[in-house]
């Protein structure tokens, strides 16, 4: 049966990276399938060591599969691959020297590596995201309005958008359920339309990497379409601290 | 207060002055213009020194863009990759054609115009590209006109006229966070709309007639008008100008695409 872990914002953080590695081995249900969506690099953690440890799993271990996210896009933008030149988002944020910082974090063989990737996975009736399909810098959060929830889950044709660029876990069951539409064109008024549909749902996967000693992801079954938040603590000596000393927004 | 909106003029001066008499006919106290002033038809530069000399409030259209901009429009509503290529012979005829000064105008005109409870687009409130068709999904529209933070949110750029009223929009929310209990609200949204005012220059309705809408801001009365004009005018210019022929006899008909196809090879590459 197949059972989903689903992981974002590891930013470059080995350890918490193994440290999930290990909650995902001591599932009494295997895990299937490993998809992380988005910032697997980041400013301050050890990118090339992860990225190679992403790129070459141990024998048992799911094949991660990985899109892109805010993070990857700065490199894209920064090597003039794709995007905006210059980062300009990145340089909004240059309060600690971030656009020096990740040029130096990730290397242009990494960031080739990278630009390789998925913008996000459609799978069964789910879609896997880092933002939404409006952008990936597009942050949904419980906060967000219902209508723009609603709205991503539209766009993205899908009864469950995972997202990672809040970095919150939380799943926000959106029930769109009444809604009258008429049209009038030149040649008549159509009949009154019924727009309510059924529930569906977005999940912010929480992050691995970001905050010191924890990490949290989610893990996903689509036979029973369940989600359940894991939360795995570590031990900071063991490395295990926040990928960076700055807030990601 | 009696509005007139109208868009997507697409270089066609016989069809704006039909239009303007028609407005005149109906005492519209102030006119709006939803962009598309160039592209397509043989009179760009006419078009914008009529709009410009009645002091019309307008805002960008896609074409309008491309003409500031150079090409980049997403061209994804082109059924096939010959339909395409003749967009690309209008954008270049008018870009040679348009007048600096008339550029530079085009490049002024702002992404959306408010009066009140009024919003006032192209495309839609997030791009001068995106297509709001009667057909889409309710929520999806309910959601451009609150991001726009209108009650009536006016646009273009599909060239067919339409008011759509969308009412009694209600969602209710679950949350669930770890470590929290579970939260639930309702949201309701009272009626909203989406009126379309089709196209003055190139009408896809079906006929060959040029398409504006009325509002009256104090009744809230949407009136969609159809005005004959001498298209056949127009079309000889097409011809006259060397644009596409297959333009004019599309004009002539009110079609929305020369012709249909199911073009896979037809990737957009934006």
């Amino acid at each position: 049966m197949a059972n989903w872990a689903i992981l974002s914002g590891i930013e470059g953080n080995l350890a918490a990276y193994e440290a999930v590695l290990a909650d995902i081995r001591r599932q009494r249900q295997p895990v299937t399938d490993l998809y992380i969506v988005g910032d697997l690099v980041g400013l301050r953690g050890d990118n090339e060591a992860l990225v190679r440890r992403v790129r070459s799993p141990q024998p048992g271990e799911p094949i991660p599969q990985v899109c892109t996210g805010w993070w990857e896009e700065q490199c894209f933008s920064l090597h003039g691959l794709r995007g905006l030149p210059d980062a300009p988002e990145l340089v909004d944020r240059d309060r600690l020297g971030t656009v020096k910082d990740l040029w130096e974090a990730v290397s242009r063989q990494t960031v080739l590596w990278l630009a390789d990737l998925d913008f996000g996975f459609h799978e069964l009736d789910c879609l896997l995201i880092h933002g939404s399909t409006v952008s990936y810098s597009d942050e949904l959060t419980p906060e967000t309005s219902p209508l723009t929830l609603c709205d991503r889950l539209i766009r993205a044709d899908a009864n469950t958008l995972f997202c990672g660029r809040s970095g919150l876990a939380f799943e926000c069951w959106v029930e769109p359920s009444a809604l009258q539409s008429t049209v009038t064109t030149l040649d008549q008024t159509a009949a009154p339309q019924e727009q309510g549909k059924s529930p569906r749902r977005v999940v912010g996967v929480g992050n691995v990497g970001r905050q010191a000693g924890q990490a949290s992801y989610v893990l996903y079954n689509p036979g029973t379409n369940k989600v359940t938040f894991k939360q795995v603590q570590g031990s900071l000596a063991k490395g295990f601290g926040a990928s960076k000393g700055l807030s990601h927004r | 207060m009696k509005l007139a909106v109208i868009s997507c003029i697409h270089g066609n001066y016989e069809a704006l002055n039909a239009v303007l008499s028609d407005i005149d006919t109906h005492r519209a106290d102030q006119i709006y213009c939803l962009g598309d002033l160039a592209g397509y038809g043989p009179h760009p530069n006419a078009v914008v020194e009529l709009v410009r000399s009645l002091d019309i409030p307008t805002c960008q259209g896609c074409w309008d863009e491309d003409i500031v901009e150079g090409l980049n429009a997403c061209e994804c509503s082109y059924p096939s990759q010959l339909a395409e290529k003749r967009g690309h012979l209008a954008h270049e005829w008018t870009n040679r054609a348009i007048h600096p000064e008339v550029r530079k105008y085009l490049a002024t005109l702002p992404m959306t115009l408010r009066q009140d409870n009024l919003c006032f687009v192209h495309g839609s409130p997030n791009s001068q590209h995106e297509y709001l068709l009667p057909s889409m999904d309710g929520f999806a529209a309910l959601e451009r006109v609150l991001s726009a933070e209108a009650d009536v949110l006016f646009c273009g750029h599909t060239h067919v006229p339409y008011l759509r009223e969308l009412d009694n929009g209600t969602l209710s929310v679950k949350v669930q966070q770890p470590g929290q209990g579970e939260t639930q609200h309702q949201f309701t949204a009272p009626l909203k709309r989406i009126v379309n005012a089709g196209s003055v220059g190139e009408p896809r309705h079906g006929r060959p007639n040029a398409t504006y809408v009325l509002y009256d801001t104090d009744s809230a009365q949407v009136t969609l008008r159809e005005v004959p004009y001498d298209y056949a005018k127009t079309c000889a210019a097409i011809i006259e100008q060397g644009l596409p022929p297959i333009f004019a006899w599309r004009l002539a008909r009110g079609m929305e695409f020369a012709e249909r196809a199911d073009d896979p090879g037809h990737v957009c590459e934006r």
